[in-house]
């Protein structure tokens, strides 16, 4: 994915956004004023962007005492990230070694494929119903697991095997060992997918702590957030929750590419 | 010490014979190429010298002791370079020497040695990617000195390389060769770059591989490449390959 850059680039990047925005308050101003209608819409219920804008900054870090606003938005924020952050961290754990481990051996990978590829084909969100009744607590964070363990554990497997074979051949002639090969050829050679992995990963994890916590119900987070600010009527509060959902979503994207570029400083 | 010896043979890839009864010998010290049109199995025969495969049939030794799994005591220069690209140069040539267990010090001092052998000093902190063909190659030769081999084995390393920057090495190749005198066996499909380097050209058929012909190249160095005498082993060497090109050429075979 390309970051665009430059003055230029930015201006291109908000101006879709600026645009955006100005048609979704015409459209609903005009539908307020009964002069257009869609059917099985209802347009004039949608808050505008003003109106978004203003729930958003009333309630981002204040807290109103009253049902469903014990917390501003910026703890449910933290709580959601807390939780894809840790889900994250034990998918890491355990993807990188398997995805190496399937990718290296024959073996491995003839055992462990047809579970890998069963299971990564139930989606984070069917774990829910699950994991509501036999985690005491965490369940949402294992909801997070689901989403993240599978893209890196892909990624890996790829990079480990694309790993070109002439530097494994230089390695071994440099008298490298079986281990010293994985450790310091197909690691390193793999290094980009496994972030590449993590990258798309986390994005998973994302969608999928925001739903859980819909289902969930754990008392603070952005999908909770979301659903309980619907089922109280406060639409602009609702999508002003949607919006931070997204914009996070896409600034945890980019800090992994930016930390990716740091670290990675060969190739491409 | 560092005599290489190929005893009768034998390599099939499935059901397709590569290698058949393939006899010669580096002796300690000598700069020998191998020359044959594209396919005749060069590649295979270092690859066999250096481990990576199995012989079929015949036996490889390396000072009498026969190769069997990856030899470590030759050093391996690949056609596109194979460097780590996450590696700076200074690592890529320290790598063998950490593998091999040796201390940071020991790795900095070879390292060094090396770098500034192959002329490659102040780059030592530069990605494989900001180099030239020429540097790459230069930082390929350097990896494999730094294992302190008996044999250096090296697979088209110029092939890639423009025509200029090709002599050069060449003449890079034969002053460091000349420093640290250990034996090399040398793929090429160049004649004018096999008569140039090598002590002795071993001229191989295809289809399957086989040496043909040896030439003992008893020119004087620093050799001339236009001189008269490098001039007739080059027509001799041309006759001897052209017909194996034809041969290797026709087509359903």
């Amino acid at each position: 994915m390309k970051i665009q850059t430059g003055k230029k680039g930015l201006i291109i990047n908000l101006l879709s956004l600026i645009v955006f925005a100005l048609l979704w308050q015409l459209l609903v101003i005009l539908a307020r004023k009964d002069s257009f209608n869609i059917p099985f819409i209802r347009l004039r219920d949608i808050p505008t962007p003003v109106e978004t804008w203003i729930a958003l900054a009333g309630s981002m870090f204040i807290q109103i005492h009253g049902p469903g606003f014990t917390y501003g938005i910026i703890n449910h924020v933290y709580a959601s990230l807390q939780r894809v952050i840790e889900g994250g961290i034990i998918a890491f754990i355990i993807g990188v070694p398997v995805g190496i481990g399937v990718g290296y051996s024959k073996l491995l990978r003839n055992l462990f494929n047809p579970l890998i590829e069963i299971v990564r084909n139930m989606p984070p969100m069917a774990w829910i119903p699950l994991s509501i009744f036999i985690f005491v607590s965490g369940g949402s964070i294992f909801i997070v697991f689901i989403g993240v363990v599978f893209p890196i554990i892909l990624n890996t497997v790829q990079g480990v095997k694309s790993t070109d074979s002439r530097l494994i051949d230089a390695a071994r002639t440099l008298g490298a060992s079986e281990s010293m090969i994985v450790k310091k050829v197909i690691i390193p050679s793999a290094f980009p997918s496994i972030m590449t992995g993590l990258r798309i990963g986390l994005g998973v994890g994302w969608m999928a702590i925001v739903a859980a916590e819909m289902v969930i119900r754990s008392p603070v987070g952005l999908g909770y957030f979301i659903w309980n600010m619907g089922d109280l009527g406060r639409y602009s509060e609702m999508v002003a929750g949607m919006i931070v959902i997204g914009v996070i979503g896409y600034i945890m994207n980019i800090s992994i590419l930016l930390l990716q570029r740091r670290f990675i400083k060969w190739g491409d | 010490m560092g005599r290489l010896v190929i005893n009768s043979v034998s390599k099939k890839f499935n059901d397709f014979l590569a290698l058949e009864d393939v006899n010669f010998e580096v002796e300690d010290g000598e700069f020998v190429c191998l020359l044959g049109p594209s396919g005749c199995g060069k590649t295979t025969v270092l690859r066999l010298a250096a481990g990576l495969e199995e012989p079929d049939d015949g036996f490889l030794c390396l000072d009498g002791k026969k190769i069997s799994g990856v030899n470590k005591e030759c050093g391996f220069v690949f056609q596109e370079y194979a460097l780590f690209p996450w590696r700076t140069v200074k690592e890529n040539i320290e790598f063998g020497p950490q593998v091999k267990g040796k201390t940071s010090l020991e790795c900095e001092r070879i390292s060094k040695h090396y770098i500034d052998l192959v002329g490659l000093s102040g780059f030592e902190n530069h990605y494989p990617d900001e180099l030239s063909g020429g540097m790459k190659q230069r930082v390929g030769i350097a990896r494999a000195y730094a294992n302190n081999p008996k044999l250096l084995l090296m697979d088209e390393p110029f092939g890639a390389l423009d025509a200029q920057t090709r002599n050069l090495m060449q003449s890079e190749l034969l002053r460091i060769w000349e420093k640290e005198h250990i034996s090399v066996l040398f793929v090429t499909h160049s004649v004018d770059e096999a008569v140039y380097l090598g002590d002795k050209v071993v001229i191989m058929s295809a289809r399957p591989g086989k040496v043909k012909e040896i030439f003992d190249v008893k020119l004087a160095r620093p050799r001339i490449r236009t001189g008269p005498e490098a001039n007739i082993i080059r027509d001799r060497v041309l006759k001897s390959l052209v017909s194996e090109i034809k041969i290797a050429s026709k087509p359903g075979q």
